[in-house]
């Protein structure tokens, strides 16, 4: 595709070189007259920091060879898309979360969501879950079910999806950790298998990324870096060899942002996620091929719309490069970056709650112009609660307008050609390359964390952001920017089963009571041992789930095996 | 009399943004925080009572405050500690009063300005057992 | 002051709590608290654990706690963080390295700011580890603010101190070498499976050898904290320190000096506020005041007058 010897280059140009010297000196007899002493002359900046300016024009973009550093959607290096013919050939997944009480309870959401046109599950899980113990552990008191739904054994992952067709729809789990995922993703798999259901047909994602256990989300009982990322990559070779049309990892940029980093940090580090896991898996024995295809990417879309639909596409190019450069991937689909998309909870307003459905709409929208796979809009009231069922069918309304009303689905990356746009893209990219050569200059990303260089980089950000609200720099309508009257805004929460700790400490004691304790000791045993030997522990996670050991016996296998880790903050 | 404050993040919940943020910007107003991370009740008391605390934070997101907030008050109370207890996270308006009731001095939203808190608890923090 | 006394007999986490948060704020009453308290010695061995930022001090005290608390001792800890100039606001982050030992109950942490006292610590510092010490802690372990500076305060309060480095610091060894690499009793090379942990011994092994000490050979030794590895070899050794301070007579000369300082610094702080009631109670030394202020009369000549006026009375 791209024929690129360097004294022709210049053919290949956008523009001819006349044209674009004539522009030039055009523009600056623009500047000099008739823009000169106007308001908004000086500099403005993205959220990110990159300079913009008050008009762009082709010289911008005049070094962009089109072929070579854009191309056609389905095409390297698949800055337009990694599809050829991206919505028409299939719309964006209208995802929405659930999780709360047991999993009988979000069940029941489940099939609510799906009767109103949600195409696919995804599930948030309870903090005790996601941090590795069981519903009767004391250290989960007062969060059983209580944001998201409490898991304890393979009798609730067959609980959850009961009825749901998890061979035909895909099944997201926001497991989080790495040693929540492989508990998880064992005993949904079991579970499968146990319904006669063939692992080939299984669809769906975890999110499996060691950050959030070490660097995003902050805990009492946290594994070392490396052995929470030794899980993350245990679970996607076991994926990539067993369940071929699962992803058994979503690097979460999202999170990352949330807590607090720019766009372009928010990718870079989850792309220098990727090469990390990529050079262990390598490693181990596996080829960049047989892997690189299942690995999908998580971002969150804030309000600075160009920026962020410039960070998707640019998010295209950078893993293509590093896919095609750094790996030498053969496979064409493996130089393919997924993301999925949910919209910023961040930005969302607890005064005049309403509004974050234009926020939200206005992010999704940058999404889908963005080229995501898959989408979450958050809903208006997530920050009183979690969703009740009317707010969170407002959120697949919201898709449903994006994708049947707007008509942006029925032509491919239509912001491509915007001056604007493009260069906004290469920079973005260009920063990305900068931000992943500096975290490697400081001995890669599972290093970063243990010094914690990374936890300082969001604390200050998140830190100056705050700074900058509370001066009004960072404008939000109605809370620094036209301050609402309106404090207490009345809003219908969603409360979470008063009842659901308790059934589930029931259905848990019943558990422990008939099950084959012999048989979980055993298998919790080979588990333990397994820890200290270079091998892939999924098998054995397995063989222990099936064994009806709960998630919080094996999780405190890795507590004990692992050791735990302080968190370095301050 | 520099007002010193034990900020903590109850129980199991993630998010250490808004503790950290929060704590950092108190002490650029001058006061002195003790940054506990992710903690329990008990153990909140506990360095409380070691750090001679003016004020209690306590950071949540993850809907504990209805358990473990009024937890926190109570065992102070038992252990004699009058240090002012606050609350900031994600709160629904109408817990607020049931989290008052318990004994919990204010509950501040994710947009309160940060001056805010520190003039709340300059209002009301008196040092000295004397 | 009876309630004081009673403050003291209970010896609940409590009480001494709200002891050392007067004696925190310097308020009235920490007069009298530590008067009570001074005459309440203790048996505690004070260790003061200094070296530069990034050096792992905080997991390395957390470590030591943990294993000396499962020994059964009864342990204070004070941790000293910088106060902000501008705003004169603090972080204390010790305890998010330290939160194994939230559920350790015989283990009492303090955080203190520096409040403008530079040095190494607060300037309470000395005044808590005595109320510390008058609770009957067996072993009060300092941790310095360790902004890179030389920190001599921690000197004068502990017994024994043992500095903190990692390697491939050698350039900061140089700087310390002329101030603290002399007062250390104990070297530790913490994160010691860190390329040049073998060379910062060496280099340590010569510079105690050149400093020429004899009677104590300061020992240094390999730790790396995060893997709690390292830590037993340390407290053998710290409280090898303590049977030579005691068996040289150091142990007990130390307290001597340490009272005596403090009478010392005692009367001076007093007795400069006497002049100053003084002078604002005769208008004739304000007088005089004034004139030094204006340069007619010389201050040699003036602070004479005013103290043996004062004296003589």
């Amino acid at each position: 595709m791209s024929n690129n010897t360097t004294n022709v280059n210049q053919e290949k140009k956008l523009f001819d070189r006349e044209v674009i010297q004539e522009i030039e000196a055009q523009k600056e007899h623009w500047q000099q007259n008739t823009v000169k002493g106007k308001v908004g002359e000086g500099q403005y900046y993205s959220d990110s920091g990159i300079p913009v300016n008050l008009l762009y024009t082709p010289d911008d973009i005049k070094d962009i060879d089109y072929l070579k550093d854009i191309g056609f959607s389905g095409e390297a290096p698949y800055v337009r898309g990694v599809y050829p013919n991206m919505y028409r050939g299939r719309l964006f997944t209208v995802r929405q979360i659930a999780g709360f009480g047991t999993p009988e309870d979000t069940n029941e959401r489940f099939k609510f969501l799906l009767k109103n046109g949600a195409t696919g599950t995804s599930v948030v899980l309870d903090l005790p879950t996601i941090r590795g113990y069981d519903s009767d552990d004391p250290e989960g008191e007062g969060h059983v079910g209580a944001a998201g739904v409490a898991i304890d054994s393979i009798e609730d992952v067959e609980a959850l999806y009961d009825g749901i067709p998890i061979d035909e729809i895909s099944s997201n789990i926001v497991t989080h950790l790495p040693s929540t995922t492989v508990v998880v993703m064992a005993m949904f798999a079991a579970m499968a298998e146990k319904k006669g259901i063939p692992l080939e047909k299984l669809s769906g994602t975890n999110q499996n990324d060691f950050l959030m256990e070490t660097a995003i989300g902050s805990s009492l009982e946290v594994l070392p870096p490396k052995a929470s990322f030794r899980l993350q990559c245990d679970a996607i070779e076991y994926a990539s060899k067993n369940l071929p049309r699962w992803n058994p990892v979503s690097y979460n940029g999202y999170n990352l942002r949330e807590a607090g980093t720019t766009a372009v940090q928010e990718v870079a580090c989850a792309i220098a996620n990727a090469i990390a896991t990529s050079e262990e898996l390598i490693r181990r024995g596996n080829k960049i091929d047989d892997f690189a295809k299942r690995l999908s990417f998580f971002w969150n879309l804030f309000n600075d719309f160009f920026e962020e639909i410039a960070k998707c596409r640019a998010s295209r190019l950078v893993w293509h490069e590093v896919m095609k450069e750094r790996f030498n991937a053969q496979e064409t689909k493996s130089h393919l970056m997924r993301f999925h998309v949910q919209t910023a909870g961040i930005t969302l307003t607890k005064v005049e709650p309403l509004n974050n459905i234009a926020r939200s709409a206005i992010q999704g929208l940058a999404a889908v112009l963005g080229g995501a796979q898959s989408l979450h809009v958050d809903s208006y009231d997530e920050a009183y609660s979690a969703p009740t069922e009317e707010s969170a069918l407002i959120s697949i309304r919201t898709q449903q307008i994006i994708q049947a009303e707007t008509n942006v689905v029925n032509t491919v990356d239509p912001l491509a050609g915007s001056y604007f746009v493009e260069k906004l893209t290469q920079e973005m990219a260009q920063r990305i390359r900068d931000y992943i050569a500096e975290i490697e200059s400081k001995g890669g990303l599972v290093s970063v964390v243990e010094s914690g260089w990374l936890h300082r980089e969001i604390s200050d950000f998140a830190y100056e952001m705050q700074k900058d609200i509370e001066s009004g720099k960072h404008k939000i309508v109605g809370l620094n920017y036209f301050p609402t009257e309106q404090r207490n805004t009345k809003v219908e929460v969603f409360r979470y089963p008063e009842s659901a700790e308790k059934r589930q400490k029931e259905k848990l004691e019943k558990l422990r009571q008939k099950r084959d304790q012999a048989k979980v000791e055993a298998a919790i045993n080979v588990l333990r041992e397994k820890c200290h030997e270079d091998v892939n522990l999924m098998p054995y996670i397995k063989d222990a789930v099936l064994a009806y050991a709960t998630l919080g016996e094996i999780e405190e296998v890795f507590r004990e095996e692992f050791g735990l880790w302080q968190f370095p903050l301050a | 009399m520099q007002v010193k404050v034990v900020m903590a993040k109850l129980g199991l919940d993630i998010h250490w943004r808004g503790a950290l943020v929060v704590s950092r910007m108190l002490r650029d107003e001058g006061m002195e925080v003790v940054y506990l991370g992710n903690q329990f009740p008990e153990q909140i008391v506990d360095a409380a009572i070691q750090e001679g605390a003016d004020v209690i934070g306590l950071s949540t997101l993850g809907g504990n405050h209805l358990t473990l907030g009024p937890k926190v008050v109570k065992i102070a109370q038992e252990k004699g500690v009058d240090a002012l207890i606050i609350m900031g996270g994600v709160i629904p308006e109408d817990d607020i009063p049931l989290l008052q009731e318990a004994g919990i001095a204010e509950v501040f939203g994710p947009e309160t300005r940060i001056e805010s808190i520190a003039e709340f608890i300059r209002s009301k923090v008196k040092n000295s057992i004397a | 002051m009876e309630k004081l006394t009673e403050y003291f007999d209970t010896k609940d986490d409590v009480s001494l709590g709200k002891l050392l948060k007067e004696v925190e704020n310097q308020t009235p009453i920490s007069f009298e608290i530590l008067k009570h308290s001074s005459m309440r010695k203790g048996k505690a061995h004070i260790v003061g654990i200094t070296g530069p930022p990034g050096s792992g001090k905080s997991t390395l005290v957390s470590k030591l706690c943990k294993q000396l608390a499962a020994k059964n001792f009864d342990i204070g800890v004070v941790c000293i963080d910088p106060t902000s100039p501008f705003t004169q606001g603090a972080l204390l982050g010790d305890r998010i390295r330290m939160q194994e030992l939230a559920k350790t109950p015989n283990v009492f942490i303090k955080s203190l700011a520096t409040r403008g006292n530079l040095g190494g610590l607060a300037a309470s510092t000395a005044d808590i580890v005595q109320v510390l010490d008058a609770y009957e802690k067996d072993i009060i372990l300092i941790e310095t603010v360790g902004v890179g500076q030389v920190e001599l305060d921690v000197l004068g309060v502990a017994d024994t101190v043992v500095l903190v480095n990692v390697p491939g610091l050698g350039d900061t060894l140089q700087t310390l070498k002329a101030g603290i690499m002399e007062i250390a009793n104990l070297y530790v090379i913490n994160q010691a499976d860190r390329p040049g942990a073998n060379e910062s011994v060496k280099d340590l092994n010569m510079m105690v050898r050149e400093s020429g000490k004899t009677d104590w050979k300061p020992p240094i030794l390999k730790t790396m904290a995060t893997k709690e590895e390292g830590i037993e070899d340390l407290i053998d050794q710290i409280f090898q320190h303590k049977n030579h301070l005691e068996i040289s007579g150091i142990w007990k000369e130390k307290r001597q000096i340490r009272n005596i300082d403090r009478l010392n610094s005692m009367i001076q702080s007093l007795l400069s506020s006497k002049v100053e009631e003084y002078i604002k109670k005769e208008v004739v030394w304000q007088r005089k005041v004034q004139e030094v202020r204006e340069g007619k009369a010389d201050p040699f000549t003036v602070s004479h007058e005013i103290v043996n006026s004062l004296v003589n009375k």
